[in-house]
C-alpha cells in the first residue's frame, strides 16, 4: 500500500519526522518497505508562461520561447513540438537542478543562447505510466490557471513523501489512508479527523424512484448501495487529486473514475460508476453468473463466466463482474449524462477465485479479498458525491438506494486483563488496556473482572481474546516485553534414530573424501528416458506437479541418479579433475496415481564418483576411479553400519553398466545398487568419462547401525600365515573361490585375503591366476607348521577338485 | 708379569684412542678382550705364579679388562653417534613438497547450519521431529488456521499435486502432526527441520529451501518466553553480542505474531548494504500459537499455551558464512561446497 504523507496529514496531525514515523508504525506492525521523497533533487524549477514562441531561424525542429517565470523573462530553446503561446509549463532556469543530478547551465544551440530548459514530466521524475496520455509526450503542459513563478514541487505535489507499506494479510482496515491515519493517531497520541461526507443533493427527485437494487446471491454480496449523479461533465480531475492518485500509484483518467479511485484509496471502499442510462430498466441484480455466460469487460476482452462468479446484471444481461471489473457496455464515457455510483461489499473468497481464474487482479479485488467493511458503504457513496459536487462535475439525486439483506453485528469479546497479561508475559494495568483499545476505536466496558470489548466494523481480523492480546502487545511495544526463559522440567532433546544414522553416514562419506550436494526434489521427466528406463519401469510412475515452474521441475523424483549425474556434469564441465559427491535425499513413491494417499518418501543415499583418484601430486598416481573405488566406499559404509550379512549380485539396473554393477541385498531384499554408469547414460548427461554411482536405502541399515559392538578377547597365541596361488578358469569369481577355500581350510582358518589377480604370459588363455593369503589361528595354543601345511594341502586339493586348478607357487 | 700387563694396557689404550671407525673398534675388542687375545694368554700363564701373587695379578688383570672394555664402549658410542649424525645429515627431505593425502570431503553449508541449529535446540531440550514433504491441504493450511480462500494463502505460492495434496510450503504442519500424535494437553517441545517448497524462482527465491519450525506448548507460556528462547538461540548462533528486535506481524497460526530481527551481523548495526542501511536483519517469524490451532489439534487453549517459530536455514547460512547469492546452494559447484567445514 502506497500512502501519501500529504494525504495522511489531512486526517491526522503528524508532528514527528518521517524517520520517527516509520519507526513508530513499524513498531505496531506496519512494515515499511520503502520511503520515497518525490521531487528529490529538484531545485529552482518554477512555473513559467510562454509569452512568445517562434521557430529557430537555423533549425527545422528547435523553437525559441520567451518565458515569463515570475522573476523576469528569459529566452529558452526547446526541441519539443507541443508548446504553444500562453502555455504554462515547468521551467528550469540556469542554476536550477533536476532529479537526475543535472544542474542547468547556459547553452548555445545553433548560434542562439538558451538560459534553461522546459521540462517534461519524466524529467521531473514522474513515472509516465501515471500520466494522462496527453501529458506523456513532450513538455508537461500545466492547467492554464496555474500561477506563474510557483515552485514546481508545490504545484505537482513533488514535496510529498510516499511511504510503501507491506501490509500483512489480516489488516484490511489499513488498506486506506483513513485506516493508516487511525493507526498513526493511536500510536502518536493524536486524533483522527474524518473527511467531509456532506452531499447537497440538488438534482431534484428521489433516487429510490429512479433505481432498483436486488441481491439474489446474499452469500456473495452482503451490501450493495448506489447514488445517482446527474448532469455529469466529464473532464480531467483537479491537479491536487491527480497528484495524490499518482503518489499512490494510480493513473488519473477522468473526474468520475478518479473520484471512485480516490475514495477507494481514502476510505478503503472500492467503487464503480455505471452510465445510468445504459442500465436497462435502471435495475441492478446481483447474482451468480450462469455457466458459460459472456461479458465484455472494460478492457475489451470477452470473459466466459461460471456460477461461482458474482455478476452485476440488469434485467437483460450481465453488465459487470462484481468487485473485479466492470462491463464495457455500461462504461462511463464522454457522452455520459447520468451516473449510477456503486459501493458494495462482496465475498472475499469468491472475488479471490474469480480474479485468479480470469487473471484479473486489481486494487479493488485486493481489497475485497481481505474484506471490506460493510459499514463503510454510505460514507463512501457520500464522499464520492461530495467530491464530484465540489468539483462542479455533477448534481446529486437525493437518497441512497441499497440492498442490505442482513445487517452485520459487531462482535463482542470478553476477556480478563490476566488472560491478556499472561499471554504476553507482562503486567499492564487495566486502565492502560482500556485506553489502548479506545484509542483504536474499540468500545470497552469494564465489568470488573473482565473487559467486554466491541470490535469496530473495520477490524474483521479481531475474532478472539488472543487478537485483543495482540492489540495490547503491539501498541504497548514488543520491545518493552522483558524476555524470559520458560520454566520447564529439565530434559535432553532427541532426534529419531534414522536421523542419527543419516548424520553418521554423512560423516563417513566426507571421511571418504566425498562432498555433499543438495539437489532439487523435482526433476524433468525426460530424465527417465535419459536413464534408459523401460516404458514399464516402476520409476516412471511419478508424482506430477500441477503448476511446475519449468519443465526441469516437473515431477517428484523416483530415483536420485539423475540429480547426481547432473551435479557431476555441472562440475566436470567446470574444470574439476574429479567429482566425488553424495546426497541423502528423498525419493517419492506413490501407491496409486493420481495421488489418493500420502506417498512413501524414502530416504536414499546416492553417491557418485568419477575422474582422477588423486589430485595432481608428485607422489601420487593419477589413475582414474574404477569400480573397486566405489565398491570400497560401499564395503566401508556397510562395515560402519555393522552390516555383516549382505550379498552382492550382478544386477540389471537400466542406467548401470550390465557387467560392472551389482545390487546390494540385505536379508534377501534389494536395498540398493552400485556400479559404472551405462555409457549411453553418461553420454546423455554430457559426461565424457566413466562415473560410478551408488544408490542405497537408509532404512535397512538402521537396525545394525545402532547395535552396540560386542567385545571379542584378543588372541593369546600367534597366528600363522601362508600364501597360495591358483590358476582357475577366468569366469571363476573371487567369492566362489574364497568360499571353496574356506570350506576346505578347516576350523583354524580365520582369514582369507586376495592379494593378486593375474592374467598374462605365464597363464594359459581362458584362465587367471589368483593369489591368496591365508591366516590360521587357534584360540588355545600355537599351531604347528605341520598342522597348517596339512590344511593348505587340503585347500589346494579342494580347489583343484572344484576347478581343475593348478597350484602356481 | 705386572709390567707385562701394564705395557699391554698402555698399548691397548693407545690403539683404542687411535681407532677411527666402528670396524677398527670392533677388531680391537676382539683383539684385546676376545678369547684368543693377549689378556687371556697372560691370565692363562697365571698358573705359573706363586699362589700368593695370583689374586693380586688376577685383580689387576680384571681391572685392566674392565677399563679397556669401558674405553672401547665409550669410543664405540662416540662413533655410533657420529655415524647416526652422518646418516641423518644425508637423509634430509624437501619439506616443502606436498604431502600424500586422502581427499577431504565437505558437508553442504545448509547441513552444517542445520546441524548447528539442531544442536542448540537439543541442548535446550527440544526433540527433533520430521514430517512428510508431500502434505495435504489439511495439515499445511486448514489445521494451521488457514481455511480455503484465506488471503494469507497468497503469502505462500504453493506447488499443487492434486486438489488435496501439495508440496509443503512450510515446516509448520509438523506442529499439527506432533500435537495430534500426543496425549491432548501434554507438553510439547520440538523443532522440525526440513525441506519446503514455494512456487517462486529468481535471484532471491529458490523453489526448494529449508526451514526449521519450533513449537513449545506447556502451561503458562507467554510471548516473553518466546523472546527469551529466541534470544538464547540467536546468541548461540551469531555470538553473544547480537541484539534482537521483535516486530508485530501476522501469521494465521500465531496470535500475537512477531517478526524477529537481529542486529546486522555484517556491520554490527551501523547500516550496510546487506541490512539495507537499517542495521537490522529479518531472521525469523514467530508468535504465540493461535487458540484455533491448539483446539484443532485437541489441545485446550484455556489450559495450555505455547509459542512457535519458523526460520529459514539458507538465510541463516548466508549470514553466517557471508554468502551473497542464494542460487549457489543448489548449483552444487564443488568449488563452493569445498569452502565449508
Amino acid at each position: 500500500m502506497l500512502a501519501s504523507l500529504d494525504w495522511l496529514k489531512q486526517y491526522v496531525d503528524i508532528n514527528i519526522s518521517v524517520d520517527e514515523l516509520v519507526e513508530k508504525i513499524t513498531g505496531i506492525g506496519l512494515e515499511v518497505e520503502t520511503v520515497t521523497y518525490l521531487g528529490e533533487g529538484i531545485e529552482g524549477v518554477v512555473t513559467g508562461k510562454v509569452t512568445d514562441i517562434y521557430r529557430h531561424p537555423d533549425s527545422d525542429h528547435l523553437w525559441v520561447c520567451m518565458m515569463d517565470y515570475g522573476q523576469g523573462i528569459v529566452q529558452i530553446l526547446t526541441g519539443a513540438q507541443n508548446v504553444h503561446q500562453n502555455d504554462i509549463v515547468p521551467v528550469a532556469v540556469v542554476g536550477s537542478c533536476l532529479p537526475n543530478g543535472m544542474k542547468l547551465k547556459k547553452a548555445k544551440m545553433r548560434g542562439l543562447d538558451s538560459f534553461g530548459m522546459l521540462c517534461s514530466a519524466e524529467e521531473l521524475g514522474i513515472d509516465s505510466k501515471l500520466l494522462l496520455p496527453e501529458q506523456r509526450n513532450g513538455i508537461f503542459i500545466l492547467p492554464s490557471n496555474t500561477p506563474i513563478g510557483m515552485d514546481i514541487k508545490d504545484v505537482l505535489g513533488l514535496n510529498d513523501v510516499v511511504i510503501d507499506i507491506d501490509l500483512t494479510a489480516n489488516r484490511a482496515d489499513c488498506f486506506s489512508i483513513i485506516g493508516l491515519a487511525r493507526e498513526i493517531a493511536a500510536v502518536t497520541g493524536s486524533r483522527l479527523k474524518m473527511p467531509d461526507f456532506e452531499v447537497k443533493e440538488t438534482a431534484g427527485g428521489n433516487a429510490a424512484d429512479m433505481a432498483v437494487i436486488k441481491i439474489d446471491a446474499a452469500d456473495l454480496c452482503s451490501r450493495f448501495g448506489v447514488r445517482i449523479l446527474k448532469d455529469i461533465r466529464i473532464s480531467p480531475s483537479p491537479e491536487w487529486m491527480q497528484r495524490r492518485l499518482r503518489a499512490c500509484g494510480i493513473r488519473p483518467i477522468s473526474n468520475v473514475v478518479d473520484v471512485t479511485n480516490y475514495v477507494m484509496l481514502e476510505l478503503g471502499q472500492p467503487m464503480h460508476a455505471y452510465d445510468y442510462d445504459k442500465v436497462s430498466g435502471h435495475t441492478i441484480i446481483v447474482r451468480r453468473a450462469a455457466e458459460g455466460e459472456k461479458l465484455i469487460t472494460l478492457d475489451g476482452q470477452e470473459r466466459i463466466l461460471n456460477t461461482s462468479m458474482i455478476t452485476i446484471a440488469d434485467p437483460e444481461h450481465a453488465i459487470g463482474l462484481g468487485g473485479v471489473m466492470g462491463g464495457l457496455e455500461t462504461e462511463v464515457t464522454d457522452n455520459t449524462v447520468n451516473v449510477l455510483l456503486e459501493a458494495a461489499t462482496f465475498n472475499g473468497a469468491s472475488i479471490r477465485r474469480t480474479s485468479r481464474a480470469l487473471g484479473l487482479r486489481s486494487e479493488a479485488s485486493g481489497r475485497f479479498e481481505r474484506g471490506v467493511d460493510t459499514v463503510l458503504n454510505h460514507n463512501a457513496l457520500n464522499r464520492a458525491a461530495n467530491l464530484l459536487e465540489n468539483m462542479g462535475s455533477c448534481t446529486t439525486v437525493a437518497g441512497i438506494v441499497e440492498a442490505y439483506p442482513k445487517k452485520i453485528e459487531l462482535p463482542l469479546i470478553k476477556i480478563t486483563t490476566k488472560q491478556i497479561n499472561d499471554r504476553i508475559g507482562i503486567e499492564i494495568s487495566k486502565e492502560e488496556m482500556i485506553k489502548t483499545l479506545t484509542d483504536l476505536d474499540f468500545k470497552v466496558e469494564d465489568e470488573g473482572s473482565a473487559l467486554v470489548i466491541t470490535v469496530p466494523s473495520w477490524r474483521n481480523d479481531i475474532t478472539c481474546g488472543a487478537d485483543i492480546s495482540e492489540e495490547i502487545a503491539r501498541m504497548h511495544g514488543l520491545e518493552h516485553i522483558k524476555s524470559h526463559l520458560p520454566v520447564l522440567s529439565l530434559t535432553q532433546g532427541y532426534q529419531a534414530v534414522i536421523e542419527d544414522v543419516k548424520d553418521d553416514i554423512q560423516d563417513y562419506m566426507i571421511g571418504e573424501g566425498m562432498s555433499e550436494v543438495m539437489t532439487y526434489s523435482f526433476i524433468n521427466p525426460q530424465y527417465f528416458d535419459m536413464l534408459r528406463l523401460p516404458k514399464d519401469d516402476k520409476r516412471r510412475r511419478c508424482i506430477d506437479l500441477l503448476n511446475p515452474i519449468t519443465d526441469d521441475f516437473k515431477v517428484m523424483r523416483t530415483t536420485m541418479a539423475a540429480s547426481l549425474l547432473n551435479a557431476a556434469a555441472y562440475n566436470l564441465a567446470r574444470q574439476q579433475s574429479s567429482v566425488e559427491i553424495f546426497e541423502i535425499g528423498r525419493v517419492y513413491l506413490p501407491d496409486a496415481l493420481p495421488l489418493k494417499e500420502f506417498p512413501e518418501e524414502r530416504s536414499v543415499l546416492c553417491a557418485l564418483m568419477g575422474g582422477k583418484r588423486n589430485d595432481l601430486n608428485w607422489c601420487e598416481c593419477r589413475d582414474s576411479f574404477d569400480f573397486y573405488d566405489m565398491k570400497g566406499i560401499v564395503e566401508g559404509l556397510l562395515s560402519r553400519m555393522q552390516m555383516n550379512s549382505y550379498e552382492l549380485k550382478l544386477c540389471t539396473v537400466p542406467y548401470l553398466h550390465p557387467g560392472k554393477s551389482c545390487s546390494i541385498l540385505i536379508d534377501g531384499e534389494i536395498a540398493g545398487w552400485f556400479g559404472e554408469v551405462h555409457p549411453q547414460v553418461q553420454e546423455s548427461f554430457g559426461l565424457n568419462q566413466e562415473v560410478y554411482l551408488l544408490e542405497i536405502d537408509i532404512k535397512p541399515l538402521i537396525s545394525t547401525a545402532v547395535a552396540v559392538p560386542h567385545y571379542h578377547h584378543l588372541p593369546k597365541y600367534p597366528s600363522m600365515s601362508r600364501d597360495i596361488s591358483v590358476v582357475v578358469p577366468a569366469e571363476v569369481t573371487n567369492a566362489e573361490l574364497e568360499h571353496v577355500i574356506r570350506e576346505h581350510g578347516g576350523k583354524y582358518l580365520m582369514d582369507v585375503r586376495i592379494f593378486d589377480v593375474y592374467t598374462g604370459k605365464q597363464v594359459a588363455s581362458g584362465c587367471k591366476s589368483m593369489a591368496f593369503n591365508l591366516t590360521y589361528q587357534a584360540d588355545d595354543r600355537t599351531l604347528t607348521d605341520t598342522e597348517v601345511d596339512a590344511s593348505i594341502k587340503e585347500v589346494i586339493a579342494g580347489v583343484g577338485e572344484e576347478y581343475k586348478a593348478m597350484l602356481r607357487a | 708379569m705386572k709390567e707385562e700387563l701394564r705395557a699391554l694396557k698402555e698399548k691397548a689404550l693407545s690403539e683404542v684412542e687411535k681407532a677411527d671407525s666402528l670396524e677398527s673398534l670392533k677388531e680391537l675388542r676382539v683383539k684385546y678382550l676376545g678369547r684368543k687375545g693377549p689378556m687371556t694368554e697372560i691370565l692363562r700363564g697365571m698358573g705359573k705364579l706363586p699362589p700368593d701373587e695370583r689374586p693380586q695379578i688376577g685383580q689387576i688383570a680384571n681391572e685392566i679388562k674392565s677399563i679397556l672394555e669401558a674405553e672401547i664402549n665409550k669410543k664405540t658410542a662416540l662413533w655410533e653417534q657420529k655415524a647416526l649424525e652422518d646418516k641423518l645429515a644425508n637423509e634430509k627431505v624437501d619439506i616443502s613438497l606436498t604431502g600424500r593425502k586422502h581427499r577431504e570431503g565437505h558437508l553442504h553449508p545448509v547441513t552444517l547450519t542445520l546441524r548447528e541449529i539442531k544442536k542448540i535446540f537439543m541442548r535446550m531440550g527440544f526433540d527433533v521431529m520430521e514430517g512428510p514433504e508431500i502434505e495435504n491441504d489439511y495439515y499445511n493450511f486448514e489445521a494451521l488456521n488457514l481455511p480455503q480462500d484465506h488471503p494469507a494463502r497468497d503469502m505462500q505460492d504453493t506447488f499443487y499435486i492434486t486438489q488435496e495434496f501439495l508440496l509443503r510450503t512450510q515446516t509448520s504442519p509438523v506442529q499439527v502432526r506432533t500435537m495430534q500424535s500426543r496425549e491432548p494437553n501434554s507438553p510439547v517441545r520440538v523443532i522440525a527441520p526440513g525441506t519446503v517448497y514455494r512456487c517462486d524462482y529468481d535471484a532471491t527465491h529458490s523453489p526448494m529451501f529449508h526451514q526449521v519450525e519450533g513449537l513449545l506448548v506447556d502451561k503458562n507460556i507467554s510471548l516473553a518466553d518466546l523472546k527469551g528462547t529466541l534470544e538464547m538461540f540467536l546468541r548461540e548462533m551469531f555470538g553473544s553480542s547480537v541484539k534482537i528486535r521483535l516486530r508485530p506481524s501476522y501469521f494465521p497460526f500465531t496470535e500475537p505474531s512477531a517478526e524477529v530481527d537481529i542486529s546486522c551481523v555484517i556491520c554490527g548495526g551501523k547500516g550496510c548494504r546487506v541490512c539495507k542501511n537499517s542495521g537490522w536483519l529479518e531472521i525469523l517469524g514467530s508468535g504465540m500459537v493461535h487458540p484455533n490451532v491448539l483446539s484443532m489439534s485437541g489441545y485446550n487453549p484455556e489450559i495450555m499455551s505455547g509459542f512457535a517459530f519458523g526460520l529459514g536455514v539458507e538465510r541463516i547460512a548466508m549470514l553466517k558464512y557471508g554468502i551473497d547469492d542464494l542460487r549457489l546452494f543448489f548449483e552444487n559447484d564443488l568449488r563452493f561446497i569445498r569452502q565449508f567445514k
